[in-house]
């Protein structure tokens, strides 16, 4: 092992057991999760790295790999909305649309080579953002529905539509989920230089192309992330509107009156 | 016997594999205050909820002047048949954005705002005051102003005094009169059996989700007061 590499190990797992004797002794309660998170990641990366080089020489592969970030990053996601029924068939819906449009949209331009190399890292970034919105709003939007229900069915009663009715929930809903994305890019290059700028630059790449592939992508998401939000919203709103004007949560107890 | 305004007829719900009411019907006339009485958890919220399509019934019917509620928009029939909850909710905005929600832009003008407030006991200034800010009290009276903007038949009161102190109770007992003097079909859940005697014309016993008596008001209390506790 190099002397680079030893202290990429060291450094790195010292720091990560810091972290559990932090959460272990401010009682946080976060030690178990951040093991396993720490050990996925190494057994998730290395298995990538292992693969990559195959996937990287082949298209049918590359596709599939592209199939599965979306079917992991829909089932991540499909979990924070669990209370509704297909949550990870809509969320899978919400981050594959507006993700794969961009990717189409971007490989049509030629911004990237249509080549396994060009595609797969573009689309888990693409994925990934809209992943982190889709799984921000159903979070955000459940909350609305359960802590707020009796505001939803004041609108209701005083003549309101039930979409009207979840007009305000949900646009505190996508408002919220897209702060990170927001921020993100407000700050890129004065707080944070952003993985692919790095990523490129470490590769060789000058820091000009870089700059522009890493704005490219940063613009690109908070359409992908927008729009990943706004059809999560639409489709949960979809399932708990039922007829006769009336909203209906899955596992909610109607706050007044029950 | 006057067609009812407001029939409920043989009414059941169940939640949760639960029956919250079990075949309950009712007929409120215009003009006059019904009154449902009966020990907390017995149904009465439940059954105002039922009136404006707020729970989908298991069986039973509503009508609303001889229709269907079914075949009326739920939009309209919850303007038509006004639900004042227990704890109104008010909507961020002024009061008067309170009052003009969800109605057609320039529905209530500053006199409509006006007669509302005022008919709710409410000075006119309070229509420039942010809703969020007021007490529970003036809740309760903005939330009837709320529902009077909408031009009601019927008006369904939840409970309705019973965060108010003597004087403010009189003062909503005084409205459900005057409301039912002009004609309006006024329905009132409480347990306040002081003010039910006083300002109901009608009403109905309910326990554990049934009808157990009905007819004047002095004869439900005393069917009510008669029950072993």
């Amino acid at each position: 092992m190099s002397q680079a590499a030893v202290g990429q190990v060291v450094v790195s797992v010292a720091l990560v057991l810091a972290a559990i004797a932090l959460s272990w002794r401010a009682r946080i309660g976060l030690e178990r999760e951040l093991a396993v998170v720490s050990i996925r990641a190494i057994v998730q990366l290395t298995a990538v790295g292992a693969v990559v080089t195959l996937v990287f020489q082949h298209v049918g592969l590359a596709a599939a790999f592209v199939l599965v970030m979306l079917g992991v990053a829909a089932w991540t996601s499909g979990r924070r909305i669990r209370a509704i029924p297909h949550g990870p068939l809509l969320a899978g819906a919400a981050i594959g649309l507006p993700a794969l449009l961009a990717l189409g949209l971007l490989l049509a331009a030629q911004a990237f080579p249509a080549t396994p190399r060009g595609i797969v890292p573009v689309a888990g970034i693409l994925i990934g953002g809209a992943m982190a919105a889709a799984s921000l709003t159903g979070r955000r939007l459940l909350e609305e529905l359960h802590d707020r229900l009796d505001e939803i069915e004041t609108r209701l009663l005083l003549g309101a539509s039930a979409r009207e009715a979840l007009a305000t929930p949900l646009r505190r809903a996508v408002t919220t989920a897209l702060v990170p994305a927001l921020d993100q890019t407000r700050i890129v290059g004065l707080v944070t230089l952003p993985g692919t700028f790095v990523g490129l630059v470490l590769g060789g790449a000058s820091p000009a192309t870089a700059a522009r592939i890493q704005l490219t992508v940063l613009l690109s998401l908070l359409f992908v992330e927008l729009t990943a939000s706004l059809l999560l919203a639409h489709l949960v709103s979809r399932v708990v509107i039922v007829a006769g004007e009336r909203i209906e949560v899955p596992q909610a107890q109607a706050r007044y009156g029950a | 016997m006057t067609p009812a305004l407001l029939e409920l007829d043989e009414v059941s719900l169940s939640r949760g594999g639960r029956v919250v009411l079990d075949r309950v019907t009712l007929r409120v006339q215009a003009g006059q205050v019904t009154a449902i009485v009966g020990p907390s958890g017995a149904g009465k919220s439940s059954l105002l909820r039922c009136a404006v399509g707020l729970d989908r019934l298991d069986a039973g019917r509503v009508r609303v002047d001889g229709h269907d509620a079914l075949e009326l928009d739920p939009r309209v029939l919850r303007r038509r048949v006004a639900l004042v909850a227990q704890h109104p909710v008010m909507l961020p905005g002024t009061v008067a954005d309170n009052l003009a929600y969800a109605l057609p832009a320039g529905a209530v003008d500053g006199e409509a705002a006006r007669r509302s407030l005022e008919r709710a006991g409410l000075d006119v200034s309070f229509a420039s005051r942010v809703a969020g800010e007021l007490s529970g009290g003036e809740r309760a009276r903005v939330a009837v102003a709320r529902a009077l903007t909408r031009d009601p038949v019927a008006l369904l009161l939840d409970e309705p005094t019973a965060a108010l102190d003597p004087a403010r109770a009189a003062g909503v007992e005084a409205l459900m009169r005057e409301l039912a003097g002009l004609g309006l079909a006024v329905l009132v859940a409480s347990h306040d059996v002081a003010i039910v005697r006083r300002s109901a014309d009608a009403a109905v016993l309910l326990e554990a989700g049934r009808v157990t008596a009905s007819g004047t008001a002095a004869d439900v209390l005393d069917a009510w007061a008669g029950r072993p506790a």
